[in-house]
């Protein structure tokens, strides 16, 4: 009998030091996951698995897109919270693919913490790949989406140099923290602007396909999707803050194109190009 | 049509590259791209069916295959599918919206605005529809294992 107690009172404190890190831990994957463009129930059931997998008895998350709120209750009933703040969301999904095998791996073996916290790590500090070829793949993107719409081979060409470009100017704006809505009013802009110049100096042939296959480098498909796929889960908030963002951008990229192409008509004419 | 569907990939995979999708699932979610885009294809010009309804059953296709790639490889079904939607989202409905509004043909603007969120619409339609009937499936299987 004083033995049993005296198992229950290590187990209790080792639980009353362990549920800290715990806490921290699923915080962190969570914010990795919400951080590169992971839908907003992966990010909760994450969190609850990796609490539930080392003895948590009650673990409950709540995750918008912009912030995390986890609450957890450990064997001795002792209640712990934690909430982080995210501020920057880009779209890496081989790192979303990672932090969802690991803890999958965490629920099927025991791992212990020092390595699941090693690893998320190592995850988090993966790297995109190379700018070169970040900017190389916008341009084929845009290149191969003019094709895909009905443009002419002169028209890809045109459209291979406005994909790098918009990629470029893209990378540079986000360096400087340009807010997202700000960068798709210039990348819908230089669009624009380029197939404006190479079609009426006659490098290219249809205006419309070129510029269409530009912008499908700037439009929201992961935020439509993930807008969608939150809302059915039953994530109502953070599925109408992602569709208003998703809204933004296409609102912010077709005042950037319209723009241009209002102001070229009306000096140059050819509203009818 | 099959060339057409070549250049669906090879977009598909260079959007692949800027979401950083490495490896096996790179090449796998551009063949769902280019896979896709040839349902669409066929389904509007051989069967001569509608636009939207091509839309809907090609995003159901693309969505099948997200999620048979998704339990090969173990990973996360959005890797596949976030990218083989992508040539199929309605970018150019988006322009001729924008061509329309901006030459002041509010009508014509308006109904290709609309024929556009319906395109976007049923696209989600299809997808959701595949992982809600994937989540049955998968929550039978759990109980029979139980």
């Amino acid at each position: 009998m004083c033995y049993n107690n005296l198992i229950i009172f290590i187990k209790k404190g080792i639980f009353f030091m362990e549920t800290n890190r715990i806490l921290k831990i699923s915080a962190y994957a969570g914010r990795i996951i919400l951080e590169n463009g992971g839908e907003t129930y992966r990010v909760e059931e994450t969190i609850c698995r990796i609490c539930s997998a080392f003895e948590i008895k009650e673990a409950d998350s709540f995750v918008t897109p912009t912030g995390i709120m986890i609450s957890v209750t450990d064997l001795t009933g002792h209640t712990a919270s934690l909430i982080r703040r995210i501020n920057s969301r880009t779209v890496n999904l081989e790192k979303i693919s990672k932090v969802n095998d690991l803890s999958r791996h965490i629920m099927s073996k025991t791992l212990s913490l020092d390595y699941v916290e090693n690893e998320l790590k190592k995850i988090d500090a993966e790297k995109h790949y190379p700018e070169i070829i970040q900017i190389l793949a916008a341009a084929s993107a845009a290149g191969f989406f003019t094709l895909l719409f009905g443009g002419s081979l002169r028209d890809f060409f045109v459209a291979l140099v406005i994909g790098a470009l918009i990629k470029t100017l893209s990378v540079k704006l986000n360096k400087m923290q340009i807010n997202q809505f700000f960068i798709n009013i210039t990348g819908g802009a230089l669009a624009a602007l380029s197939a404006l110049t190479c079609v009426s100096l006659n490098f290219a042939d249809n205006l419309d396909k070129i510029i269409i296959g530009s912008i499908m480098l700037l439009v929201p498909g992961l935020a439509i999707t993930n807008a969608i796929r939150d809302t059915i889960e039953g994530d109502l908030v953070s599925g109408v803050s992602r569709a208003v963002e998703a809204l933004f951008i296409a609102g912010a990229i077709a005042v950037g194109t319209g723009i241009v192409l209002k102001l070229w008509f009306m000096n140059f004419g050819g509203g009818n190009l | 049509m099959i060339l057409n569907s070549v250049y669906a990939m090879l977009s598909t995979l260079s959007f692949g590259i800027l979401f950083n999708i490495r490896g096996k699932n790179l090449i796998f979610a551009s063949i769902g791209g280019g896979v896709g885009w040839l349902f669409l294809l066929v389904l509007q010009q051989k069967f001569k069916l509608s636009p939207n309804f091509s839309l809907f059953a090609a995003s159901i296709i693309i969505g099948i295959y997200s999620e048979i790639m998704a339990r090969i490889f173990k990973s996360p079904v959005t890797i596949f599918a976030v990218c083989a939607i992508i040539p199929m989202v309605p970018g150019n409905g988006m322009y001729y919206t924008l061509y329309e509004s901006v030459n002041g043909n509010v009508a014509k603007a308006l109904s290709t605005g609309i024929q556009t969120l319906a395109s976007a619409g049923v696209i989600a339609t299809g997808i959701v529809l595949v992982s809600s009937v994937a989540k049955i499936i998968n929550s039978r299987k759990a109980t029979i294992k139980l």
